[in-house]
């Protein structure tokens, strides 16, 4: 009892000193995202709150559903500041992971709000890589757009399968031209101007999941020619 | 066939594997769309999003939980998984369909997505079994896919002892659906792995 007096006195005195100084408790921390880019692995990341003028250190904590065993992550430092990464053999799937992060300073702690991931439905692959826009002829002019699979992703298990989307659109337009190009990893893009320069993005999507990124825009020009069209009109 | 074995085309191994997978892709849709209406229009007032996941009926059937493991196991204990988890729907989305449609509730709309998907389980157990007789046909699979016929005593009641609620049915069912869907899509890969699968 004359323990439990001293740390209140304590608490007391430190919490009028501390308001003197200016410093406080660190405010809440909050968790902002949990992705995986493969269905393999998955980081989560936090946006840390206040840290009340202190040093302040953070902790992210995890419990499996149906499991009162609370462990700390195991990696801080892979996914870079601020993320908490799980490995292949730290992820499970079709299992609710319940998830905390935790402030803490020399004043006191603060906990954030829990969130509640199963990794099946955090699913975002990274972006479709080696995009190529090719102008081929075949009786007119057009674009084959091809690309590669994110390297990360292990589609030929059949583990995750991925849908691609491409858009394309010239510098000045305000829209772009979306196509879809299921599974397939090429794409031919038909009636484009001719003597105009295009640009080419594309993303994916596994089946239950969420889109990459757009790649980074690849250029094509088309050539100058007289369309088909508007030659038989000048005959 | 009428016109004899010439006059049909004979699906290929291939082929049935890609509609299994498709009406598994179907069928896991519709328990997530069904989940979302559930989620949106019930939960909010009763307040239990996330909170009370008791166990699902199925959670006695081992599946894997990743990649790795699921690679590990035997075509044919694969293959047991899948029909067993099935089978261990049969009953409860039977049931999940009446429960809805005798809630005043619902609209109708939601329990008939409740009653096709109690059809579209049925028709894919039907559709994995006549793959596994492929299979075993074509020498890719033993004959040890067994246990079967005998369900497991699977009613849907939890380890407490109690019903489960509707949410909590479609809760699971939305998770076993979409583990078919995956082991459905390893199982394709290894036994026709076709160029990129």
């Amino acid at each position: 009892m004359r323990n439990s007096g001293a740390v209140l006195i304590l608490t007391f005195i430190t919490n009028l000193i501390s308001q003197a100084a200016g410093v406080s408790s660190p405010g809440k921390p909050r968790l902002t995202s949990c992705r995986s880019p493969e269905k393999e692995t998955f980081t989560c990341w936090w946006e840390p709150g206040d840290d009340g003028g202190l040093p302040t250190t953070y902790a992210l904590y995890y419990r499996l559903e149906n499991s009162e065993t609370v462990y700390e992550c195991p990696d801080y430092r892979t996914a870079g500041e601020n993320s908490c990464f799980f490995n292949k053999n730290d992820t499970s799937l079709w299992i609710n992971y319940n998830i905390t992060v935790v402030a803490t300073n020399a004043l006191g702690k603060n906990i954030s709000e829990p969130v509640e991931v199963d990794v099946v439905y955090i699913v975002q692959p990274n972006t479709p890589e080696n995009v190529t826009a090719v102008v081929m002829e075949d009786q007119s002019y057009f674009v084959k757009v091809t690309w590669e699979k994110p390297r990360t992703a292990d589609t030929r298990s059949g583990w995750i399968t991925l849908l691609y989307q491409l858009r394309v659109k010239q510098e000045k337009d305000k829209e772009w031209e979306e196509y879809d190009a299921g599974m397939q990893k090429y794409y031919n893009v038909f009636s484009l101007h001719p003597g105009k320069e295009y640009m080419v993005q594309v993303r994916c999507k596994p089946d239950h999941g969420f889109w990459s990124e757009w790649t980074q825009t690849s250029y094509v020009k088309m050539p100058d020619y007289i369309p088909r069209e508007r030659s038989l009109w000048i005959i | 066939c009428a016109h004899g074995p010439s006059g049909c085309h004979v699906p290929s191994l291939a082929d049935l594997f890609d509609r299994v997978i498709q009406h598994s892709a179907r069928m896991h849709s519709l328990s997530n769309d069904l989940h979302s209406e559930f989620e949106q229009y019930f939960l909010p007032s009763k307040n239990h999003i996330g909170k009370i996941y008791r166990k699902c009926h199925t959670s006695n059937i081992l599946t894997p939980n990743g990649k790795e493991n699921a690679q590990k196991l035997a075509r044919e204990e694969l293959t047991e998984v899948i029909l067993k988890l099935l089978l261990a729907w049969r009953d409860p989305l039977f049931q999940l369909h009446q429960s809805m449609a005798h809630q005043q509730d619902f609209n109708s709309f939601s329990s008939n997505k409740a009653l096709e998907m109690g059809d579209m389980a049925h028709e894919l157990r039907k559709g994995v079994e006549k793959v596994t007789e492929k299979m075993r046909v074509l020498g890719m699979l033993g004959n040890s896919v067994t246990g079967l016929s005998a369900p497991e005593a699977m009613l849907p009641i939890s380890d407490s002892g109690e019903a489960m609620s509707d949410y909590e049915l479609l809760y699971c069912f939305r998770r076993d659906s979409n583990k078919i869907q995956n082991y459905l899509k390893i199982l394709k890969c290894r036994i026709v792995p076709e160029h990129d699968c």
